[in-house]
């Protein structure tokens, strides 16, 4: 079964990264021999002097397809996991949702969507999860990071929010590379410009530095830009508000 | 460049898309500190955009060293 992981608040302002706390719970995941866990997507959620984020409030979630056998064990591990090796002072929240089980999709995604442009509170969130019948915790501080986890796995739903963890590696910067080839040899599922044009696997794209990818209709997508009568994939700054 | 907020926090005035101004500060600031890959939304690697001591604010961000 698709099981969707949401995790926020571990990091303080000296220490420690949610996306790095991801990565871990991924590589445990891997190593129990729990399942093989897609890449991690980060979700900006609502910058506002009242909320008390460290830095960028943003939140991070992945899926995996495993048993149901191991979900507990696993709920377990997350949790413990977070409590032992968040940061000081961070204030860390797990959610996990069994896809297949979820009560109320449409509540869930409009969670992630209200994390973006209100301020929530952790009743808010502990009454969605009851509501759709997912797991949400809370595991050091304030536990103030089960709103982000939750609205995570909203957003991720949703197909159409965040940046793909890391760097995308293709050639050199100032190669060229064809479409085709790049869908053919990535993670890379559909490479599209800014303004919605999906590029044709003939097209031609001239490869930029720090290549970075969107979670967009569902898929993992490279955004481009033309200029020049070339295609170039686009840059941090492009794509910061994703 | 700088306002102080009622809490005494130093807010940059030139908001989030100054990009040459905060590569400059950074470039000159013992305090830098690379943030999480993840979390960088610079092209210029030294940059207070990328820096770990910055929290977003909605205009832009403050200086938290």
């Amino acid at each position: 079964m698709k099981i969707y992981i949401g995790i926020d608040d571990t990091d303080s302002l000296e220490f420690g990264a949610t996306g790095q706390s991801a990565n871990e719970l991924r590589r445990i995941i891997k190593d129990k021999g729990w399942g093989e866990p897609e890449p991690v997507t980060r979700h900006q959620l609502l910058l506002h002097p009242d909320i008390p984020y460290t830095s960028h409030n943003s939140s991070m979630c992945f899926t995996v397809e495993m048993k149901e056998d191991n979900l507990k064990e696993f709920i377990d591990c997350a949790a413990e996991f977070l409590k032992e090796t968040s940061a000081p002072g961070s204030d860390p929240g797990l959610c996990v949702a069994v896809n297949e089980r979820i009560k109320d999709i449409d509540e869930l995604m409009s969670f992630g969507f209200k994390a973006k442009v209100e301020i929530l509170n952790k009743e808010e969130a502990y009454k969605t999860a009851e509501d759709c019948g997912i797991h949400l915790s809370e595991h050091g501080g304030t536990g103030q990071g089960v709103i982000g986890a939750l609205a995570g796995i909203g957003l991720r739903m949703t197909g159409n929010d965040g940046r793909f963890q890391g760097r995308t590696k293709l050639k050199d910067t100032g190669e060229s590379m064809g479409i085709g080839d790049i869908i053919a040899t990535t993670e890379i599922e559909e490479v599209q410009s800014i303004d919605g044009h999906v590029l044709t696997d003939d097209e031609i794209l001239i490869i930029g530095d720090k290549i970075k990818t969107v979670l967009l209709d569902g898929k993992r997508k490279l955004l481009v830009y033309r200029e020049n009568d070339g295609w170039h994939t686009c840059n941090n700054q492009h794509i910061k508000n994703y | 460049m700088w306002s102080i907020s009622d809490k005494g926090e130093r807010e940059f005035t030139g908001g989030k898309e100054d990009w040459a101004a905060v590569a400059h500060i950074a470039e000159n600031c013992p305090g830098f500190k690379p943030d999480d890959e993840d979390e960088m939304v610079a092209d210029e690697a030294v940059s207070c955009y990328n820096c770990r001591y910055r929290r977003w604010t909605i205009k832009s961000f403050v200086c938290c060293k």
